[in-house]
């Protein structure tokens, strides 16, 4: 770990104002000192924002607002996300381990850096830790590297369950600097690598996740999270669904769809979910949709079974949400 | 009227301390004027380190000093053929394997020596390392065990020949310990004295291997290990680490303490190597075996490790055949050093063994259990000697019972509950034990405890309550009135190595040879101390009964004639022989069932239910040993699920994490159903105790992988079985 300077700003404004580089905001930790014991992250300069008044759940005319330091644990115990939102619940339960969701911030969720053991591992090469040093894992141990989205520069998977349901009710991130709040939709949020792995999210020098909307939307009160691992807790997906649909009668009438595990973001699918639009709720449906999963997928040695895994991840929660009463 | 507390429920003795943070592990030690070490490790495959350049971490807050090859601290390399590492770290400028031991910074805190190691650089010459198992051809054989009936020329010519005949290959990477405890070492010298705490699983052995790589009398060297965070073959040998922190200490004349981090641990010390095994069989059509061969082809470290012999104590033991032939052979690579892991041949062996035999079942359509049944061996296939007690086939028909054997579809892919397939699979566990010398101390302490010291180990498996149990029930006393004595090489030698499953069975004959030989102190000293009311009594004529001496009418405790006589404290030392020569062969036996659920679609794989039965002698404290089974079954899940370093061409290895390196968690274990016999074995020693710590992680895997067989028709020969493999 280097040196650091530490500092524990009392305001928001005071936390934005001088966005120098190399500051790192810490709220749970969990990620951060993580990195910082391996070196993989070395701030100059740490800003404790857990003081800040950056919590809440609570309903707004732009739909849920959770403020950025609400913990994993609180937000998937809250009343009004498991009733109209259980997916988030669901994704929120299904990530880390009892004592990361008592610490970790939602705010950070979003942020959390890739699980990639190249990244994290300072002996070796990497785009996104050191730009331009190369990707060994596009040749390596890639089993659970991305499928979707990646480039020549880097096949790192995105690690958040939370932000794959969030991608798929249209959340947004609101965004607080010294210039201003500013709102981002969270599928704009994440950035493919493209030949900048490093930059991984629409995040200007200084600015501060305060909160994230989820536009209302009732019937994501029928919605699902599955997610298919190894082994059963404790561990990122192969795979990953989150699923809401609407229906009229038999019929699906709209469907949110999106997959993590995938892609180096949480990738929304609205091939699948117009694939979906106007079909009969039925197996048949659902297999025939997810064919349009894996359009553009571009396979790895190791990760091959991931196209076809995300596919029946996707039938699957699609007839777990059809024994939802 | 004490009753004896063996084969009961006792709790472990250590457990409040252990519960409440007060048990003292290696690196809980903080003696005056510590100082902390930071190990540096080579970051290629192999080659020489041309420069290193220690400016940066010289001149970092709190540094003390830096050790390199190119300003070393001496060792002495001790390697006679057989041992851990065959090289002792910064002696020379050879990278032997990623993960080497390159360099050592010791600086006044922890995260200064760890921050100032991380400022080195080093300038290598490389070259590519071996690294793939895969890639490499047939090692060299160790010993080949060969028996054939009369007439035969070749195994080949029978295994060819059938009826039926099997092959089946199954590889499996590297695996690690992941012991709770990352390996740590504190030593501290007091003149020529040295002490060192550091986990060890043969306190006696490792004290005098690290005078050795010192260069020092063994007599100088104590080694302390009362609590130790799990060794299961990790902690056997000493490891360069430890001899490198004695060395610096010496160096430095100061205490040190080095304590790995978790990435280190997977390098530093030995893993499981990785293994590619063959096992052909050749049976008539109802299942009974004309030919056995096992061959294994394991990852074998160029800079020294584990032999690992898979086929040994499986095959060459399970299965009544009149051909067999065993061929173990080692495969030379740049990789970290291997050593034994848990059931070390065992694990690998049975897996290979139980899923080939899994497969003739389904060839010749008998019933797994029954195939077993009719192969079943009544003597050591390859020595011929008697077992000494064996009930495995009661295992076989009592497990199926309590599992409901009988309910398992015959036909592959046939049941499904829900989404779920459903599939069940058996298999047959068995490990090697044996009776060595022992050596143990018994000790009456006029406040009326009794100590019981041994010179082994207590990893956390139960060893500290054993000797108070079997302390307890030779003096007759209640547990708590015992104290036992462990985990140090200042014990009495003679102490036996946590090794082998070996620890409970050989101790207990020792505990009892040394309770009688105390209780003879006793007497004695009764008889003849002048202020004993005993005094000059016929020895004959006072005995000694549940912590009191009788002679007529009179009558006191062992506590009270101490303090009478005046001497805080009597004892003796009981010594036990190794079984020589004996006409019987010691094994202990198992059977495991395993039913589990694979998902239709996504085909994540669930292990539902597990049933064992054991076979292992009499069982000195349930609640010990059934946590061991339950560990070893877990184990095993993990084995077959799990478990797997990939290495890379470079030779690091891609999963040196815990979390990249997957071990069950809770919510992968169901119920854990564990039963065993309880027939005391009336050959190995007047306890009739086995050993049994190993024996849950013998088979549990094949167990496992013959139920993913069961459910999806599927056979997964490429450990471990992931649901990529099932899609």
């Amino acid at each position: 770990m280097r040196e650091f300077r530490f500092e524990r700003p009392g305001t928001v404004a005071d936390a934005v104002r001088r966005p120098a580089p190399g500051t790192a905001f810490l709220a749970g930790g969990t990620t951060l000192v993580d990195l910082m014991k391996l070196e993989v992250m070395t701030p100059a300069r740490v800003l404790d924002i857990n003081r800040l008044p950056l919590r809440g759940i609570d309903q707004t005319r732009d739909g849920l607002r959770i403020g950025a330091l609400e913990r994993m644990r609180d937000v998937a115990a809250h009343d009004l996300v498991r009733r109209r939102y259980p997916m988030l619940a669901q994704a929120l339960e299904a990530s880390a381990s009892g004592q990361l969701r008592n610490m970790a911030s939602i705010g950070g969720n979003l942020l959390q850096r890739t699980r990639c053991g190249y990244f994290r591992d300072v002996s070796v090469p990497c785009n996104k830790r050191a730009p331009g040093s190369g990707c060994p894992a596009i040749e390596g141990e890639n089993r659970m590297h991305a499928v979707l989205g990646a480039s020549d520069a880097c096949v790192a998977t995105h690690p958040s369950d939370l932000a794959v349901a969030l991608v798929a009710l249209d959340a947004t991130v609101r965004l607080r600097s010294r210039a201003g709040t500013r709102d981002v939709a969270l599928r704009d949020f994440h950035l493919l690598p493209g030949t900048t792995p490093e930059r991984e999210h629409d995040l200007r020098p200084g600015e501060l996740v305060t909160d994230v909307i989820v536009p209302d939307l009732g019937w994501a009160s029928r919605s699902v999270y599955v997610k298919i691992r190894d082994r059963q807790s404790y561990e990122f997906a192969l795979a990953s669904a989150a699923v809401a649909v609407r229906r009229d009668g038999d019929t699906i009438a709209e469907a949110r769809v999106a997959v993590g595990g995938m892609g180096t973001r949480p990738w929304r699918l609205p091939a699948v979910e117009a694939a979906l639009a106007g079909r009969p709720a039925a197996e048949a449906s659902y297999t025939a949709a997810a064919e349009h999963a894996t359009d553009g997928v571009r396979p790895l040695r190791h990760n091959a079974f991931k196209p076809a895994l995300m596919r029946r991840t996707l039938v699957r929660a699609l007839l777990e949400l059809e024994r939802i009463r | 009227m004490s009753v004896s507390p063996i084969g009961r429920e006792t709790a472990r003795v250590d457990g409040p301390l252990k519960v409440t943070g007060r048990a003292p592990y290696a690196a809980d030690y903080h003696p005056d004027g510590l100082v902390h070490g930071h190990l540096v490790l080579a970051t290629v495959g192999r080659g020489t380190l041309r420069a290193m350049d220690v400016t940066r971490a010289e001149a970092a807050p709190g540094v003390i000093a830096v050790y390199t090859p190119f300003q070393p601290v001496r060792l002495i390399n001790t390697f006679q053929g057989f041992g851990a590492e065959n090289y002792v770290p910064l002696q020379d400028t050879t990278v032997r394997f990623r993960g080497q031991i390159i360099g050592l910074v010791v600086a006044g805190t922890f995260e200064q020596a760890r921050d100032a190691a991380a400022l080195i650089t080093a300038d290598y010459a490389g070259t590519p390392p071996r690294t793939s198992l895969a890639d490499a051809g047939p090692g060299r054989s160790q010993d080949i065990v060969q028996v054939l009936a009369p007439g035969v020329a070749s195994i080949d010519d029978v295994l060819r020949a059938g009826p039926v005949t099997i092959t089946t290959t199954v590889t499996q990477p590297a695996q690690h310990h992941v012991a709770m405890e990352p390996h740590a070492t504190t030593a501290t010298w007091e003149d020529d004295q040295l002490t060192v705490y550091s986990g060890a699983q043969m306190p006696q052995r490792s004290a005098p291997a690290i005078a050795a790589g010192l260069g020092i009398d063994p007599a100088k060297v104590r080694l302390i290990c009362r609590y130790t965070g799990g060794g299961f073959g990790g902690r056997s040998p000493a490891w360069n680490e430890a001899k490198l922190c004695a060395a610096a200490a010496r160096a430095l004349g100061r205490p040190l303490k080095v304590v790995l981090s978790r990435e280190q641990v997977f390098t530093t010390v030995g893993h499981r190597p990785a293994v590619r095994q063959t096992v052909r069989l050749a049976a008539q059509a109802d299942g009974r075996l004309l030919a056995l061969a096992h061959d294994s082809d394991a990852e074998y470290p160029a800079a020294g490790g584990w032999p690992l012999i898979p086929a040994q104590h499986t095959s060459g033991v399970l299965y009544r055949t009149p051909n067999l032939r065993l061929d173990q052979r080692l495969v030379t690579l740049d990789t970290p050093s291997t050593w034994a892991m848990r059931a070390p041949g065992e694990a690998p062996g049975s897996f290979a063994l139980e899923t080939a035999l899994d497969e003739l079942a389904a060839r010749t359509g008998v019933d797994p259990v029954e195939l077993r049944l009719r192969n079943y061996a009544t003597q050591h296939p390859v020595e011929g000697r008697p077992f000494s007690s064996k009930h495995l086939d009661q295992c076989y028909r009592l497990g199926a019972t309590r599992f409901g054997w009988d309910r398992r579809p015959a036909r592959p892919r046939s049941r499904t509950d829900g989404d779920w397939l459903i599939g069940m699979g058996m298999s047959t566990a068995a490990y090697p034990t044996d009776r060595e010398a022992a050596t143990v101390r018994v000790r009456f302490h006029d406040n009326g405890r009794v100590s019981v010291a041994s010179g082994t180990s207590d990893l956390g498996t139960g060893a500290w309550t054993v000797l108070a149990v079997a302390g307890a029930d030779t003096l007759g006393l209640p547990v708590e009135v015992i104290v036992p004595e462990l985990g140090d090489s200042a014990l009495p030698p003679g102490g036996v190595g946590a090794v082998g499953s070996a620890v409970t069975a050989n101790t207990m004959p020792a505990v009892r040879a040394a309770g009688r030989a105390a209780i003879g102190t006793l007497l004695r000293a009764a008889v003849e101390n002048p202020r004993s009311p005993f005094h000059g009594l016929d020895p004959a004529d006072v005995s000694y009964r549940q912590g009191r001496l009788h002679s007529g009418r009179r009558s006191m405790g062992f506590d009270e004639l101490l303090r009478a006589i005046g001497t805080p404290a009597l004892d003796a030392i009981g010594a036990t022989d190794p079984a020589q020569d004996s006409p019987y062969a010691f094994h202990s036996f198992g059977a495991h069932f395993c039913e589990v659920r694979v998902h239709r679609l996504t085909a994540e794989i669930r292990v539902n239910r597990f049933t064992s039965v054991f076979d292992v002698g009499t069982v000195i404290n349930a609640r010990t040993a059934r946590s061991q089974f339950i560990g070893g079954i877990i184990w095993g899940i993990g084995h077959a699920l799990l478990e797997a370093d990939p290495i890379e061409p470079d030779g690091r290895y891609a999963a040196a994490t815990m979390a990249d390196y997957l071990v069950p968690v809770n919510a992968d274990i169901p119920d854990i159903d564990v039963h065993w016999l309880g027939y005391p074995d009336p050959h190995i020693s007047e306890s009739g105790a086995r050993g049994l710590g190993e024996l849950g992680t013998v088979a549990s895997a094949a167990a496992v992988g013959n139920a993913v067989y069961n459910a999806t028709g599927i056979r997964v020969h490429d450990l471990p079985i992931t649901l990529d493999k099932l899609l």
